[in-house]
C-alpha cells in the first residue's frame, strides 16, 4: 500500500527530507501517468474551449444530417430557403451548366408532348378535311356555327369511338391526386377534388354493399363519358373516356400502373402528400390518351396527300409562270443593253414588276415596242428614260438618213466616218447632199462617186443605137440586149426623176440608109422606131417616162445624097421635161 | 406543393360545412354530402412559408341515423372536431368521433373548434368542460361560422400542427 502516493502523502512526516521526498514522487507520477495526464489536458482543453472543430463536424454532418431527416421536416425547411437562393444564383452564375444538367430530362419531355401535339394537329385536320365537303360536314359546319365550337371539333366529336381525355393517378389511402394528364380539347374541373370525391365514391360503394377492401368500383357512365378505374396496392388510375373505349385499353391501363408502382414504389410506400415525385409518371400517363376514330387513316391520308399534290402542282406552275416572266425579263435587259441608242443603267424586278431605268436616242429603237416583242405585259414594266446623242455607227448613218433625206434610189452607207452615198438621185439632191453630209454629227467626209445624176443616165441612154438589116424593120436579137440595157437606164432614170417633178421623154427615132426611094425609107424609118417602141412598151417603167417615136430629120436628105449603109438604125434622145409639158406629150 | 387530407368531424347540424364555406372561397356543392356522406374541397394556405394545399373532406354529421364511415377517415393526416356551443351533445359526439378517428388514423393532430361563439350566452357547454377537454391534450379553439370568426385560424393551426408535429396536439386518453 506504500506504493500508492495519493494514501502515503499525508502519512509523510514534515522534515527536512521532504523536499526531496516531494521532487521524487513527482518525477515517479510524471513517469508512470505521463499518456493520461496529456490525455486529461487536451479533454479539459476540449471542455473549456466550446469552439466547434470544422473537422469533426464533417464527420458526423451527414449522419446528423439523416437522423433529422427522420425526426421531423425542421432540418428540410431550414435549408429550403437557402438552397433555393443558391440555385437562383447558380442559375443566373452559369445557366449553361444547368441546362446540361437538366436536358436530359427536359428533352424526351418536350419532344413527346410536341409529337403529341403535332399528331393531334393532324389528326383534327385530317378528320376536317375528310368532311369539309360532304353532306354530314356541311350538317356538322352548320353545327359548329349553331354552337360555336370549332369546326374540326365537331367533327372530331361526331367521328369518335372512344377518346381517353384525363387520366388520374390517386393515391388510394389519401385520395390525394399524385398526376394528371389531359387532352388539349378536354373540359377540366378540379381535379384535386376530382381525385377527392372518386376516393369518397369507391369508398361508398364499398362499403354499402360490404364488399372487401380489394373489391373496388371497376367503371361507371355519365352520358357521353366512362371513367375506368386501374386499381393498384398504393395507387389507382382513373381514366375519363368518352365515346365506347375497346378492351384492350384495359391492359395497357393496367400495363402502365404496373410500370408505375415497379418505378416509384418508395415513393408511393413513403407518400406524405408530395407529390413532385410522381411527376416522372407523365410519360406512363400519356400513353394512355389514347383516341380512336371512324374515319381510317388511309383515305384522310390520301385527301391529304391529293392536296399537298395540288398545291405542289400550284407552286410548280406558279414557279414556271415566275421563271418564264423572268427569264423574257432578263432576255429583254439583254436586248436593250445591246442596243445603240439605249444605255441601260438601273433594272430592278420583284414578283411581276419590273423596273428600267437609263438613255435613250429618239432616233433608236423604240423600247417600249422592244417590251411588247418579249412577251412582257407592258403595264408591268416601269420604264424611265432620258434622251441623249448616241454616236454609234448604225444611229450615225440613221440620223445621216433623217437629215438628208434621199431619194429611195439613194442608199447611204458608213465607211468610218466617211459618208457613201450610191445610187440614183437628182442633181438638186446631190449637190444638197454635198453642202450638208459634213454637218451630220459624226461624220466628217462624203464620198458621192457612187451616186448617178439623170445628166450621166440621159447621155448613156442617148448614145444607145438600134442597128436593123437593109430593108428591115425587125429587130435582130442580138439589138435586143442592147435595148434591155436601155431599159434599165429608162428605169432609174424615170426613179431619180419621179420626186423632182419632171418627166422623162424618150423620143425613138427611126432612119434608112441612101437606098430606095424616099418614101420607102420614110416608111422604113418609121417602121424601125415602132418596132423599138414595141419592145419598149414591153418593159415596166415608171408613170414619169413617155416614149414617142419619129423619123430621124437626116432621112430625106441621106436619100438624096444616097450616104452609107451605117444609117439603118432606131436612135434613142431622151430629154427631161417639166410635168406641166409631160400631159401634153403624145404619140405621133 | 404539399397536400394534406384533413376531415371535418362533428355532430350533426355543428356547422361543419359552413365553417368550409367560410373558409373554401368556391365550394364544389354540398349535394354530395347528403347523398355518399362527405363532400371534398380545397384550399391552399401558406404556413413557416411554405404552400400547402388542405383537401378538407367535410363528413356528414354523425347522428343516429348517420355513422361517419371510417373509409372516408383512412389517410388523412388531421383533422377538425366541430362542436356546437349551445348544444351539449354535440361534445359527447366529438368525444367518440376522436376515439373513432384516433382508432383509424391513429395520432394525427386534431384540433377542436366550438362554434357558435357568437351566442355565448345560450352555451350549454360549460368553462369547466372545457377544461377537461384541454386536460385531455385537445387544443380547443372558438370560432362562429357566421361570423367568419376563428375560421383561418382553425385551418392555419392545424396545418401548422401537421407540419410541426408536437404530443400535445394529440389525445392521451
Amino acid at each position: 500500500m506504500s506504493s500508492d502516493p495519493h494514501r502515503s502523502r499525508p502519512d509523510s512526516p514534515p522534515s527536512e527530507g521532504l523536499t526531496s521526498f516531494d521532487e521524487d514522487w513527482t518525477q515517479l507520477r510524471t513517469l508512470l501517468l505521463a499518456p493520461e495526464q496529456t490525455q486529461l489536458d487536451e479533454l479539459r482543453e476540449r471542455l473549456d474551449n466550446r469552439s466547434v472543430h470544422p473537422r469533426e463536424v464533417s464527420l458526423v454532418l451527414p449522419e446528423a444530417f439523416a437522423v433529422r431527416g427522420e425526426k421531423d421536416q425542421q432540418l428540410s425547411n431550414v435549408l429550403t430557403p437557402y438552397v433555393e437562393d443558391g440555385f437562383a444564383a447558380a442559375v443566373r452564375k452559369s445557366p449553361r451548366a444547368i441546362v446540361d444538367a437538366i436536358a436530359p430530362i427536359m428533352r424526351p419531355a418536350i419532344r413527346q408532348a410536341i409529337t403529341r401535339v403535332l399528331r393531334s394537329m393532324m389528326q383534327s385536320f385530317n378528320q376536317s378535311l375528310n368532311e369539309s365537303l360532304s353532306v354530314r360536314g356541311l350538317r356538322w359546319r352548320v353545327e359548329a356555327w349553331h354552337t360555336g365550337k370549332p369546326f374540326a371539333e365537331v367533327v372530331l366529336l361526331h367521328t369518335l369511338r372512344y377518346r381517353v381525355e384525363q387520366v388520374f393517378l390517386i393515391h388510394r389511402e389519401t385520395g390525394l391526386l399524385l398526376h394528371h394528364v389531359t387532352v388539349d380539347a378536354a373540359v377540366v374541373q378540379d381535379q384535386h377534388v376530382i381525385s377527392g370525391m372518386l376516393t369518397a365514391i369507391q369508398s361508398f360503394v364499398r362499403d354499402s354493399f360490404g364488399a372487401s377492401q380489394d373489391q373496388t368500383l371497376d367503371h361507371f357512365q355519365v352520358g357521353d363519358w366512362t371513367v375506368w378505374i386501374e386499381e393498384g396496392s398504393h395507387a389507382y388510375l382513373a381514366g375519363v373516356i368518352r365515346g365506347a373505349p375497346p378492351a384492350t385499353l384495359r391492359e395497357d391501363f393496367h400495363a402502365a400502373l404496373h410500370d408505375i408502382h415497379a418505378q416509384h414504389v418508395d415513393a408511393l410506400v413513403n407518400f406524405d402528400g408530395d407529390a413532385a415525385p410522381f411527376k416522372a409518371t407523365q410519360s406512363h400517363l400519356e400513353g394512355c390518351l389514347q383516341a380512336h376514330h371512324e374515319s381510317s387513316w388511309p383515305a384522310g391520308t390520301s385527301k391529304v396527300w391529293m392536296l399537298v399534290g395540288l398545291i405542289l402542282t400550284a407552286s410548280v406552275w406558279l414557279g414556271w409562270i415566275a421563271y418564264q416572266a423572268h427569264a423574257r425579263w432578263s432576255e429583254l435587259v439583254t436586248k436593250l443593253r445591246a442596243e445603240p441608242g439605249i444605255v441601260v443603267t438601273v433594272v430592278r424586278s420583284a414578283w411581276e414588276n419590273y423596273y428600267v431605268k437609263g438613255l435613250w436616242y429618239p432616233l433608236a429603237k423604240d423600247p417600249s415596242g422592244m417590251v411588247i416583242d418579249a412577251g412582257l405585259d407592258p403595264s408591268t414594266v416601269t420604264a424611265v428614260w432620258s434622251p441623249y446623242y448616241a454616236l454609234d455607227s448604225q444611229l450615225i448613218a440613221t440620223r445621216a438618213q433623217s437629215i438628208l433625206q434621199p431619194p429611195n434610189t439613194v442608199k447611204l452607207t458608213l465607211e468610218g466616218e466617211t459618208l457613201v452615198a450610191t445610187g440614183f438621185a437628182s442633181s438638186e439632191w446631190v449637190r444638197e447632199m454635198r453642202r450638208l453630209a459634213v454637218f451630220v454629227p459624226g461624220i466628217s467626209r462624203y464620198r458621192a462617186d457612187g451616186l448617178v445624176t439623170p445628166s450621166d443616165l440621159i447621155e448613156r441612154i442617148n448614145r444607145a443605137e438600134v442597128r436593123f438589116s437593109s430593108g428591115s424593120s425587125t429587130v435582130e436579137a442580138s439589138q435586143r440586149a442592147a435595148l434591155g440595157t436601155v431599159a434599165a437606164l429608162l428605169r432609174d432614170l424615170d426613179q431619180s426623176v419621179s420626186q423632182s417633178g419632171q418627166w422623162v421623154m424618150l423620143e425613138v427615132l427611126g432612119s434608112a440608109d441612101e437606098t430606095g426611094s424616099e418614101s420607102t425609107n420614110i416608111q422604113l424609118s418609121k417602121a424601125r422606131a415602132d418596132a423599138v417602141l414595141a419592145i419598149l412598151e414591153g418593159e415596166r417603167f415608171g408613170q414619169s417616162t413617155t416614149i414617142t417615136t419619129g423619123i430621124a430629120p437626116g432621112v430625106k436628105q441621106r436619100a438624096l445624097k444616097g450616104e452609107s449603109a451605117g444609117q439603118r438604125i432606131a436612135s434613142l434622145r431622151a430629154t427631161l421635161v417639166p410635168s406641166t409639158r409631160g400631159t401634153e406629150i403624145s404619140r405621133p | 406543393m404539399m397536400q394534406k387530407k384533413i376531415c371535418m368531424l362533428g355532430g350533426f347540424a355543428v356547422g361543419k360545412t359552413s365553417l368550409v364555406r367560410r373558409f373554401v372561397s368556391n365550394m364544389f356543392s354540398d349535394h354530395y354530402q347528403t347523398t355518399i356522406g362527405v363532400t371534398v374541397e380545397k384550399k391552399n394556405v401558406t404556413v413557416d412559408n411554405r404552400d400547402v394545399m388542405l383537401m378538407l373532406w367535410d363528413l356528414y354529421g354523425d347522428d343516429e341515423f348517420q355513422r361517419v364511415r371510417d373509409s372516408y377517415l383512412r389517410g388523412s393526416s388531421g383533422y377538425i372536431l366541430v362542436m356546437d356551443g349551445t348544444r351539449k351533445v354535440t361534445l359527447d359526439t366529438a368525444l367518440a368521433l376522436q376515439q373513432t378517428a384516433a382508432r383509424t388514423v391513429g395520432a394525427v393532430p386534431f384540433v377542436s373548434i366550438i362554434n357558435k361563439a357568437d351566442v355565448r350566452s345560450e352555451w350549454e357547454i360549460t368553462e369547466c368542460a372545457i377544461e377537461q377537454l384541454r386536460e385531455r391534450g385537445w387544443p380547443v379553439l372558438f370560432g362562429s361560422a357566421k361570423l367568419g370568426q376563428g375560421v383561418e385560424e382553425l385551418f392555419v393551426t392545424l396545418a401548422t400542427r401537421m407540419g410541426n408535429p408536437s404530443p400535445r396536439s394529440t389525445d392521451r386518453s
